[in-house]
């Protein structure tokens, strides 16, 4: 394990009686960046990532959190805040109790004002947990993940169920966290936001990790797409095109210079290229791919 | 594990299911029991009321409580929860049961004082205090294994059937009939020897010796209900 590496799984086995959950898995989360596990449904990353919070055990394989058991709660527990998929909170205290209560045992020192303050409870804080709205759970476990201001806070699934306005909010507090150099852990459904805030990405399916990089790196293991129709009795253009449902498709790893290519001719032929479409690969042409295999 | 405490005392007393089934019920039976003692003691003796009005409490104010609580606090995910802090397992469960345990104790110690005030003191109070140990133990391990078969607050109220009124009946049996007769059956069935350990202790006459042995056979109870609870019990809801 290298000294900056916060996160160590290596070779992770997970079975659930003759269900193989969580097949060789291995990767590193280093101090300071953003990783974002994610996968398709039943692909492995939910039991990863609870063998990670130290709720499950692995069938083989180890894992390191600060170079530690992650199931050593005392020692690794006041490092990490968890924000789990689903609230767990009781109904019958209020939010203030909620925070106090779950702070306290983080090991951590905090205020309750402050990490209420940060997700926008504060109206909120003499409120039952029954009486919240999802989005508002959402939020009152975000501020318990984040109490005492922890080294590595794990987000699963943090935005499902919020509205635009307290997705925004809760991503804000994110990226201050990053700011302070805080190293977090994502799963998520929503690509875009792996896509515009992860420094690295796993992508797991069917128990392994597929694929792992940079967006960057990633999406260029896929070709880009060009597509446009012609007009009846047009020429074919010079490069090398397939036909799908009637339209023309250019698969390219070049394309800027394939996409030059076309508009020129075109230009030069006086052809019209109709429902022109161009656009480089993204994170979810990335995921579909996987999902294919 | 007192912060946990704290918070489930407050969920106790905002919860008017629990302390009506908690609270106001082992108060109310065992208190039908103290106002007609006299007709109770005629089939059987005093101590056969103090074991009685123990076992209530413990069956219905700690035992069934707890179950219902644990599988509530699993079921809406908070003992996931309090596991994602650095709390250790024994110190959650602690702080869970300590409230429901502490009521049951001040609800036994209150009612017995009554009964002692309003008909005979109990002939050894060290031996009584042990015997109420002994099965505040016995029924919380009972509990946490319940618990670990019971997927939610209202499954609870078929899950704990079968302990609640078995201990009930049998210290029913075992103090109107005595142990003379099938005596090492009496003693084996859970709550049995606790039975006669109170009445024992309430009524007097006993030696020692007799009592160590009833409170042997307590204490063997206490280590099945820990050994069941550490096989049963379970954080999270099944999948």
């Amino acid at each position: 394990m290298s000294a900056s590496a916060v996160i160590d799984v290596d070779r992770l086995n997970v079975s659930y009686g003759d269900f193989h959950a969580v097949k060789d898995l291995s990767f590193r989360v280093e101090r300071g960046e953003l990783y974002a596990l994610l996968g398709t449904n039943g692909a492995g990353k939910t039991s990863a990532l609870e063998v990670i919070e130290g709720h499950r055990t692995a069938s083989s394989g180890t894992v390191r959190v600060f170079g530690e058991s992650p199931t050593d709660r005392r020692v690794v527990r006041p490092r990490m805040g968890i924000m789990l998929q689903e609230s767990g909170f009781s109904p019958d205290l209020t939010v203030t109790e909620s925070a106090r209560l779950i702070g306290r045992l983080t090991g951590r020192s905090d205020t309750v004002d402050r990490v209420l303050d940060l997700v926008d409870l504060t109206g909120k804080a003499g409120t039952r947990v029954a009486q919240l709205s999802g989005g508002e759970k959402r939020r009152l476990d975000f501020a318990t993940a984040v109490y005492g201001e922890p080294e590595l806070v794990v987000l699963d699934e943090p935005t499902t169920g919020l509205d635009v306005q307290s997705r925004d909010a809760l991503w804000a507090a994110a990226d201050r966290l990053r700011e302070e150099g805080v190293t977090i852990v994502l799963t998520t459904h929503y690509l875009e936001e792996a896509q515009q805030r992860a420094d690295r990405i796993g992508l797991m399916h069917q128990g392994t990790l597929r694929q792992e990089g940079t967006v960057v790196e990633l999406t260029q293991t896929l070709p880009s797409v060009i597509s446009f129709a012609l007009p009846a009795g047009a020429p074919e253009p010079p490069i090398d095109i397939a036909r799908v449902n009637g339209a023309f498709h250019v698969e390219t790893f070049g394309l800027q210079e394939d996409l030059h290519r076309l508009l020129g001719w075109a230009h030069d032929t006086g052809v019209e290229l109709q429902e022109l479409r161009a656009g480089p690969t993204r994170l979810d042409d990335v995921f579909r791919a996987i999902s294919r295999d | 594990m007192l912060a946990i405490a704290r918070s489930e005392l407050i969920q106790i007393f905002r919860n008017r299911l629990v302390l009506v089934t908690g609270l106001v019920i082992p108060v109310a039976v065992s208190g039908y029991f103290v106002y007609q003692h006299e007709i109770f003691a005629d089939h059987a003796s005093l101590g056969y009321i103090a074991a009685i009005v123990l076992f209530t409490v413990m069956a219905f104010g700690l035992y069934t409580t707890a179950v219902t609580t644990l599988a509530s606090r699993r079921q809406n995910l908070f003992l996931k929860r309090l596991r994602s802090t650095a709390a250790g397992d024994a110190g959650i469960l602690t702080g869970l049961i300590l409230p429901i345990s502490a009521i049951a104790i001040v609800q036994t110690v209150v009612i017995l004082i009554v009964f002692g005030v309003v008909a005979t003191e109990p002939a050894d109070v060290l031996l009584l205090a042990v015997a109420i140990l002994a099965m505040i133990a016995m029924m919380v391990g009972l509990a946490l294994a319940t618990a670990g078969l019971t997927n939610s607050p209202e499954h609870a109220q078929v899950t704990t059937l079968p302990v609640s009124l078995s201990v009930i009946a049998v210290a029913s049996w075992v103090g109107i009939t005595g142990t003379e007769d099938l005596t090492l059956l009496k003693r084996l069935l859970p709550g049995g020897s606790a039975t006669e350990l109170v009445v024992n202790a309430w009524n007097g006459g006993v030696p020692l010796a007799d009592s160590l042995s009833l409170l042997a056979i307590t204490l063997a109870w206490v280590v099945v209900a820990v050994a069941l609870a550490r096989r049963l019990f379970r954080w999270e809801p099944r999948r």
